[in-house]
């Protein structure tokens, strides 16, 4: 992979502190006011607060890590492009233009990728945000213990629900009750299983 | 532009938005919306996926026992995990193991369950005892109840003998329903 910094001058760099308390829409305007020199360390730092956000709805619409990555990579680029380019007039708006984004990419990606391929080819960088940390691991042990010290029926709604992510109508199908009561029991082994594995000083 | 939820999303939307549970799409459209724009929704929408990410490998480790229904187990056999299956009748016993080639083993316990509002599973093992699973999910509806057993734990058996009577509970009330045995042989 080839990082984004080989293209483009790095702009004069911000204190880390500075740049830290920027909201997302002043990440943008030192984005745009840098343009067409970069602001390395505002680029990064919006795309380290984005990244996030639109991999997880990357993951709600195409159920994949590996379709989520694709998408938030190219959104990013988008958003940075469009940017630099002066695309974005309301620099305020810049989180609604990261979304409407990621809605048409999904809707391009559920049609074949081939927009993908076609910003791949324009723009071969890797945006990954690089200060993105993996989530903190949960301990499977201590799960597992805590699963199996819930009442039944709420380990097998909680094994139900979240093997493959059903919602409740389908849950409460195979289990003759309503959904609301399976939302009722949900809620409460959550809430159960998040007290133990925090007792039991995991991470939940 | 729709106008965004307020900051005050609860653990319990985030979880619904997750799974598809929304009432309309303009719901949606609003969630999204202020997710886009929430650093601390974003994070606590992060710990729920990251949470039931994690049940899901537990559950995949073969580490819980947990009783589900059969169709669940057909789309555990249909994901392709490798499922060693048991059928006992009420009254019946069985010969059982895991190799280690299994990823799961279920007991289709069958029993009239139609009419019976509560059922607990009562268990005396020779290894851990007597236990009591109370409450148990099932579908009165069915012809009996599956159980998975912890693979996990029966990796770690010997010869062992485990006998399992279910019972319906109808307030102080209890009448047993069927007793099964089953006698473990390591693989």
């Amino acid at each position: 992979m080839i990082s984004p910094e080989a293209f483009r001058p790095y702009a004069p760099r911000m204190s880390l502190a500075a740049i830290e308390a920027d909201d997302d829409a002043a990440l943008a305007r030192r984005i745009i006011a840098r343009a067409p020199a970069r602001d390395a360390a505002a680029e990064q730092e919006l795309c380290r607060r984005l990244g996030p956000r639109i991999r997880l709805y990357g993951l709600k619409h195409l159920r994949s890590e590996a379709a989520a990555a694709d998408l938030m990579q190219d959104v990013l680029i988008m958003l940075l492009t469009k940017l630099r380019d002066g695309g974005i007039r309301e620099p305020e708006r810049v989180a609604s233009f990261a979304l409407g984004t990621a809605r048409q990419a999904v809707i391009d990606q559920r049609r074949g990728g081939r927009r993908r391929t076609q910003i791949l080819e324009a723009f071969p960088l890797d945006l990954t945000p690089q200060d993105e940390q993996p989530d903190e691991p949960i301990d499977a042990a201590r799960l597992a213990g805590c699963l199996q010290a819930l009442p039944e029926r709420e380990r097998s709604v909680l094994v139900m629900t979240f093997y493959d992510d059903r919602p409740a109508d389908a849950v409460a199908a195979q289990l003759n009750l309503s959904a609301g009561n399976v939302r009722v029991i949900r809620h409460r082994g959550l809430e159960r299983l998040r007290g133990c594995m925090e007792t039991a000083g995991g991470t939940a | 532009m729709t106008r965004a939820a307020p900051c005050n999303t609860s653990s319990q939307e985030l979880l619904e938005y997750w799974l598809d549970e929304q009432p309309d799409e303009t719901r949606e459209q609003h969630l999204e919306e202020h997710l886009f724009a929430c650093a601390s929704c974003t994070e606590r929408l992060q710990a729920i996926v990251g949470l039931g990410a994690a049940i899901r490998r537990v559950f995949a480790a073969g580490a819980l026992n947990v009783v589900l229904p059969e169709s669940f187990i057909n789309r555990v056999k249909d994901a392709g995990f490798r499922v060693r299956e048991y059928k006992l009748e009420p009254g019946g016993a069985v010969d059982c193991t895991i190799t280690p080639e299994d990823d799961f083993v279920v007991s289709y316990l069958r029993a009239p369950l139609r009419g019976i509002n509560r059922l607990d599973v009562l268990i005396e093992d020779q290894t851990i005892g007597r236990l009591r699973a109370n409450d148990v999910a099932f579908d009165p509806n069915a012809d009996g109840l599956v159980t998975v057993t912890s693979s996990v734990f029966l990796r770690t058996l010997r010869h062992s003998q485990q006998r399992v009577r279910l019972v319906a509970v109808d307030g102080t009330n209890e009448r047993v329903i069927a007793d099964y045995t089953f006698n473990h042989y390591p693989s």
